[in-house]
């Protein structure tokens, strides 16, 4: 789920830095040091959309770094427990598949995957109903529901399943080429 | 009062269904074979569909249970949500309000015996079944059981676990990632670098060997067993629930409101509240008359040897019209109105019960066959005087216009009946041979007609026995 937050950062800034143009480089270091990464609290921070606030810079003793206390608004991605989602699937093997929606990664495992599908494996492993109507490879894209998460301080993996109703694929590339 | 009978079979159902097993003992008691009381609640639930609020002592003492004991139960069941209590502290006299309160209410079981003596103030508990909670508890109940089933049969919601055969190293799925291996198609344990396989899980997991396909199937036919006993155990509940939806729960309301209500319709003579809580009220200074009632479902209950919900779905009978010889004779003193009150359950109930719910045992088949029988004794028995009616009448005509005719059809008409009827038949012969008209004839037809059915009911006797 997404999520527009105020966050607030100390940022560091080296002295280089310091000139007409502070500001500038200030929230420029700050989109460069933020987006993209995980807090287990807030999920990842997808954008940075707006400085609220900078505080007082402090300059630090011997080194001449400034801190500067930043409040910035940002979107976040924080996958839920039973939130559905959409997800490319990247990697297909006997266990099941892994597929990723944006930062997150998500296994679904193959005791999640319906029982009429089956694993089929050679030069593009994947999971094909018995009519072969339906199948999962590399580069699919799936529905899937979110059965658990491990949040990391850094990553956040999740569990998935599509063994339910209107999960499974959206749209298959091998039907498309 | 009507629409209380589809939710105390409701009640009793659930209470079969769900609180039959359940033991109330405390932790510390030793658990002897003897002081087994499973199947306590039942009874506790049951005694709570006959009244409405009622104080726990009395509750305990018409149960013959220890207070102390029953407490626990209703403890037990307030935290169910199945019923509702009230505590309170009261002088005798205030006890004496819900005493009136009870008996305007008809409910007939407030046998109490509240010494004038007391005046200290004591804390007195009561309780009550709260039907609306009751209907939503139980539906979710059974919903919870359904879900749970249906998404362990599915998988649904179970992180897979995989395990190390080697080094016994378990992994959830959440590792998966640092699990793959890029030379083939399985997850590889970190340590040994063993494959791993998955783990079969929960209901299954006694049988942790192989994690494979086959355990996975003895575990969906498991599971899928579970399920189909549920749904057919649960059949007869989900069908009350079905009937009961609609219907208005039954409203005590609170302690305070009840009383209120009760006495107040005494008060304006509603006819609702019967002769005997005019007796309570006549003696509103001393104990108000207990009911006679409660005796008597017990003589009913000792008399079929029945369960408790057989006696009491059998005492209450105004469906008895037709009814049966056997059930007079064992509630011989049931008063009018206590017939017209809980009037025209029993015999629809009783039936029904006798075929879904399950733990009705042999008394109620039994019961059920007796009045099966009966009915279609009389039955027989109508069709058959009807018979005779219709060739007596045409009898009738045939001897008008032929007397000879006529006796040759009596004649055969005494064939017909057993030995006993033989001398009746040969007196009204020779009773027609003297006087010729044909009143005379009638005269002693009807002479004849009366011990004939006599004899009939001599037959039934005969059968019966």
């Amino acid at each position: 789920m997404f999520f527009h937050i105020v966050l607030e950062r100390n940022m560091q800034l080296h002295p280089r830095h310091f000139g007409p143009h502070l500001r500038d480089k200030l929230v420029a270091k700050l989109m460069k040091d933020v987006e993209g990464t995980c807090s287990g609290r807030h999920g990842f921070v997808v954008a940075i959309t707006g400085v609220e606030d900078i505080g007082k810079g402090l300059i630090r003793e011997g080194t001449g770094f400034v801190t500067f206390p930043v409040k910035y608004q940002c979107v976040v991605f924080r996958p839920f427990k039973g939130e559905i989602l959409e997800a490319v699937v990247t990697m297909v093997n006997k266990m099941g598949f892994f597929a990723e929606a944006g930062p997150v990664q998500i296994f679904v495992s193959n005791h999640l995957i319906p029982d009429d599908m089956e694993f089929q494996s050679g030069d593009v492993p994947n999971y094909t109903t018995s009519d072969g109507s339906v199948k999962i490879q590399k580069e699919s894209e799936v529905r899937l529901k979110i059965i658990g998460t491990r949040v990391d301080a850094t990553e956040i993996f999740c569990i998935g399943t599509i063994k339910d109703d209107f999960l499974g694929v959206i749209s298959d590339p091998g039907a498309a080429v | 009062m009507g629409s209380l009978e589809p939710f105390n079979r409701l009640v009793k159902l659930a209470a079969r269904a769900f609180y039959d097993d359940i033991s109330m003992k405390g932790d510390n008691q030793p658990k002897t074979s003897r002081g087994d009381n499973r199947g306590m609640a039942v009874v506790v639930l049951d005694a709570l569909t006959r009244r409405q609020w009622v104080r726990e002592e009395d509750l305990a003492k018409s149960l013959k249970l220890h207070s102390k004991q029953l407490r626990r139960i209703l403890r037990f069941f307030e935290e169910e949500k199945l019923v509702t209590r009230d505590h309170r502290k009261e002088s005798a006299k205030g006890a004496k309000i819900y005493s009136a309160a009870a008996a305007a209410a008809g409910d007939g079981q407030s046998g109490t015996k509240e010494g004038e003596e007391k005046v200290k103030l004591h804390t007195h508990s009561y309780c009550c079944l709260d039907y609306a909670q009751i209907c939503d508890v139980v539906r979710y109940r059974i919903h919870r059981m359904k879900k749970t089933l249906k998404d362990e049969l599915d998988s649904r919601n179970t992180v897979q676990h995989y395990i190390c055969p080697n080094c016994k190293k378990r992994y959830s799925a959440f590792d998966a990632l640092q699990l793959v291996s890029y030379t083939d198609e399985y997850f590889h344990c970190e340590n040994c670098n063993g494959e791993l396989v998955a783990e079969s899980d929960k209901l299954a997991s006694e049988e942790m060997g192989d994690g494979d396909d086959n355990a996975r199937k003895r575990r969906r036919e498991k599971l899928n067993d579970m399920q189909q006993r549920i749904d057919e155990q649960l059949k007869p509940l989900q069908a009350q629930l079905k009937r009961v939806k609609d219907l208005p729960a039954p409203e005590f309301g609170s302690l305070q409101s009840w009383e209120r209500l009760n006495i107040g319709a005494f008060a304006h003579g509603d006819p609702s509240a019967a002769d005997s809580s005019r007796n309570a009220q006549g003696q509103y200074n001393g104990t108000p008359m207990p009911y006679l009632g409660e005796t008597k479902v017990e003589v009913a209950l000792s008399g079929s040897g029945a369960k408790e919900e057989g006696a009491e779905s059998g005492t209450d009978g105004t469906v008895m019209k037709v009814l049966p010889p056997w059930m007079v004779r064992e509630g011989m003193n049931i008063t009018k109105e206590q017939r017209g009150e809980t009037s025209n359950t029993t015999k629809g109930d009783e039936k029904s019960e006798g075929k879904d719910e399950k733990k009705q045992d042999s008394k109620g088949d039994e019961k059920s066959i007796q009045d099966e029988y009966i009915k279609a004794y009389y039955e027989a028995l109508k069709k058959r005087q009807e018979e005779e009616d219709a060739k007596r009448m045409q009898e009738e005509g045939h001897t008008l216009s032929s007397e000879s005719h006529a006796k040759r059809l009596l004649g055969t008409k005494t064939k017909r009946e057993d030995g006993d009827v033989e001398d009746e038949g040969v007196e009204w012969e020779e009773e027609q041979l003297a006087g010729n008209t044909a009143e005379t004839y009638k005269f002693v037809d009807l002479n004849a007609e009366a011990p004939e059915s006599g004899d009939e009911e001599d037959d039934i006797d005969w059968e019966e026995g």
